[in-house]
């Protein structure tokens, strides 16, 4: 919870922390070790012409250097697609709506929108994977000029959707009553 | 003969170890700076380091054993 008080104001409750479904870092980590496997079927497909070349003193270093640097790399490109999931966060709290995304090693957007803001909430669910286990699309229209919030691949985006227009139409209520509030004041 | 050292590729090497510590610093740093959670980003970070000295390792004890010092002909004199 440490980094979210910082966005947050005094009194303001987390209704809903989302990120990500897990399947996605899955898929990620899952396509890398296809890729680390490659050179394994490299090998094994061209066993007798790799074994022409290394018996060269010349050639073995270099491929040495090679399957070195390609998975250090491949490590690197997994542990950044973890950095990427793990920091992209969606609060959802009784006043606003916050965007945390993290869309590449320099480039961290934060976006808010207050509830009352918010003039329809749509969920989505496109594809085999998305609708066997149930993730997808959350999109927000607000009446700001940003024309969307997307809340991407969450886990359970209809109850997401739902969640949230609930705590929007309370919002508005209370900011209705505030308003009446004020005037029957003045 | 004309050729050019085998250290060249080594060189060539370090310079993408360079590039791959820098990558590694910031991810991190990224990670420490705006993880929401200290003790996941703590354990991704050990065991990324863990992996990434485990694969260093590795390439060094091959490395190690190489002569840097051997050219790789670019040309043969042909003696007539």
């Amino acid at each position: 919870m440490r980094p979210y008080r910082a966005h947050l104001k005094t009194n303001e409750k987390i209704i809903l922390v989302l990120r990500r479904h897990p399947f996605i870092i899955f898929a990620k980590i899952l396509f890398w070790l296809m890729v680390a496997l490659l050179p394994l079927i490299f090998h094994l497909t061209l066993e007798k012409i790799l074994a022409d070349l290394f018996s060269n003193n010349l050639f073995l270093p270099i491929v040495i250097l090679f399957l070195s640097i390609y998975y250090l790399y491949l490590w690197l490109f997994i542990f950044h697609s973890f950095v990427d999931y793990y920091l992209d966060i969606w609060i959802v709290t009784d006043e606003r709506i916050i965007n945390i995304e993290q869309r590449g090693l320099f480039d961290r957007v934060v976006s808010e929108q207050k509830l009352y803001r918010v003039q329809d909430v749509t969920s989505e669910l496109k594809g085999i994977f998305s609708t066997m286990l149930d993730f997808g699309t959350v999109h927000i229209q607000t009446a700001g000029e940003q024309a969307r919030f997307i809340f991407k691949q969450v886990p359970k985006p209809y109850n997401v959707a739902r969640k949230i227009t609930t705590l929007v139409e309370e919002n508005k209520k209370f900011h209705r009553l505030l308003e009446q509030g004020d005037e029957i004041h003045t | 003969m004309v050729g050019f050292s085998l250290s060249i590729f080594y060189y060539v090497y370090l310079g993408f170890v360079l590039i791959f510590l820098l990558f590694t610093f910031f991810n991190i740093y990224h990670l420490v700076r705006f993880g929401p959670s200290l003790a996941v980003s703590t354990v991704a970070i050990i065991f990324y380091i863990v992996v990434s000295i485990f694969i260093f390792q590795i390439s060094w004890q091959y490395i190690a054993n190489v002569d840097w010092e051997q050219t790789i002909p670019i040309l043969i004199q042909l003696s007539i």
